[in-house]
């Protein structure tokens, strides 16, 4: 126990008064009090008042290893490749001060983030995957109204004060995303000049995205809106190569599979894309660009940041 | 550490240790204590032992109804006599004595 190496206690100036009065009722030459004086002891139980009391140099060491594991998180976090351009447009302490509240979560195609009509339990920055948002036409058909990329965010209508979601969310790239509580993202938009303008300017993109689908569903031919569809895709899925089954893309474009398999074909005899059980990559950026209908237009940094 | 007697670095085998051991969170004693008594463990006891931490930063009321002062603190239940050693338990010949067992070498 080395309590003949003769160390001297505990300097009293530095320890409290609670844990001044708890070493004095420790017996005198006791294994306690040797320890304590060996420097081996990290912490005491007051029984008075039942707390335990730590002392200062271990109370330094547990706060240095909190601190150090705490920074390590966010350093990965913020290192993470291909974050999300919404939260990497945000400055630097607004970015820090939300990442306690965001926790990395794995999304697969088909998964549901947000029914329509329910409650809003999350809001979702895509990293790498894509979400689809879909609008109820009727209670066996919905209809692709937007895409969401790493360029923003999943639960928009927390922003505009609404807690109820008006789209289906729908996984349509598997990949990763930072999620947060919609109680805590109410707090956080609140507090956070940056991002409240940054969702104000996306909710406005987002309008006019759906206003966009909405006259290009209306005026183009199916194999100019799959190409367009193709290009917004590719634009927010970070990998060139996406799962894409033909029935996932005849569903959310509210068209027959024949379809699907009709204009894809198309596009594919024309090497613009290619398309192999369900993998599907875009082989000609440009082509493909001249395949679409006008309503085809990327994101840009003003649309978010 | 050179000579070994078969006697003395040998528990029985019928005879498992029970130990449990207190400590608080990741300090530096506890930490030390942990590492010292692992090797300790896995040196004589080679598994016949059962060993239980509890950190009082997460459960003190549970060090409470078993007495302990100080962390880390170190408790053999079984087999009687019980023992306590207190501190990082670096001081291995004492650790070894609350055991019952008999440092090498002698």
């Amino acid at each position: 126990m080395a309590s003949d190496r003769g160390v001297a206690s505990l300097p009293a100036g530095r320890v409290s008064s609670g844990l001044q009065r708890v070493l004095r009722q420790l017996p005198v030459g006791g294994l306690e009090r040797r320890a304590i004086e060996a420097g081996e002891i990290d912490a005491v139980i007051d029984y008075g008042s039942a707390n335990v009391i730590v002392f200062p140099a271990a109370r330094r060491a547990l706060r240095d290893t909190a601190k150090r594991s705490a920074a390590a998180e966010r350093k990965a976090t913020l290192e993470m490749p291909g974050r999300n351009s919404m939260l990497a447009a945000l400055p630097r302490a607004e970015y820090l001060r939300l990442l306690p509240a965001l926790e990395q979560v794995r999304l697969e195609l088909g998964d549901v983030l947000h029914e329509a009509g329910a409650p809003i339990r999350h809001v979702y920055f895509p990293v790498d995957c894509v979400i689809c948002l879909l609008t109820k036409v009727d209670s066996q058909r919905a209809v692709a109204t937007g895409l969401v990329g790493h360029e923003g965010m999943v639960g928009i209508p927390l922003a505009l004060e609404v807690g109820v979601s008006s789209v289906r969310a729908v996984v349509q790239v598997a990949g990763t995303a930072l999620r947060m509580p919609a109680a805590r993202f109410t707090n956080e938009f609140q507090r956070g000049l940056q991002l409240q303008r940054q969702l104000y300017r996306y909710a406005q993109f987002t309008l006019d995205q759906a206003r966009q689908i909405a006259a290009c569903i209306a005026s183009h031919r199916f194999e100019q809106r799959l190409a367009c569809w193709l290009l917004m895709i590719g634009d927010r899925a970070k990998s060139p190569e996406m799962l894409l089954t033909q029935v996932h893309l005849a569903a959310v474009l509210n068209v027959r599979r024949v379809s699907v398999t009709s204009a894809s074909g198309s596009l594919r005899s024309r090497g613009l894309i290619s398309y192999n059980r369900g993998r599907m990559s875009i082989l000609d950026r440009k082509g493909l660009e001249s395949a679409s209908c006008r309503c085809y237009r990327p994101f840009e940094v003003a649309d978010v940041a | 550490m050179t000579r070994r007697t078969p006697k003395a670095s040998r528990a029985r085998p019928t005879t498992v240790v029970v130990l449990r051991l207190y400590i608080a969170g990741g300090a530096p004693n506890s930490m030390q204590a942990i590492a010292n008594l692992e090797a300790i463990c896995a040196e004589h006891l080679k598994g016949g032992h059962r060993l239980e931490v509890v950190d009082i930063l997460d459960n003190p009321r549970r060090a409470m109804a078993d007495g302990v002062l100080v962390t880390p603190s170190l408790a053999k239940l079984s087999p009687l006599p019980a023992a306590q050693v207190v501190g990082n338990l670096s001081d291995k010949k004492r650790v070894l004595l609350a055991l019952g067992l008999k440092p090498h070498g002698k």
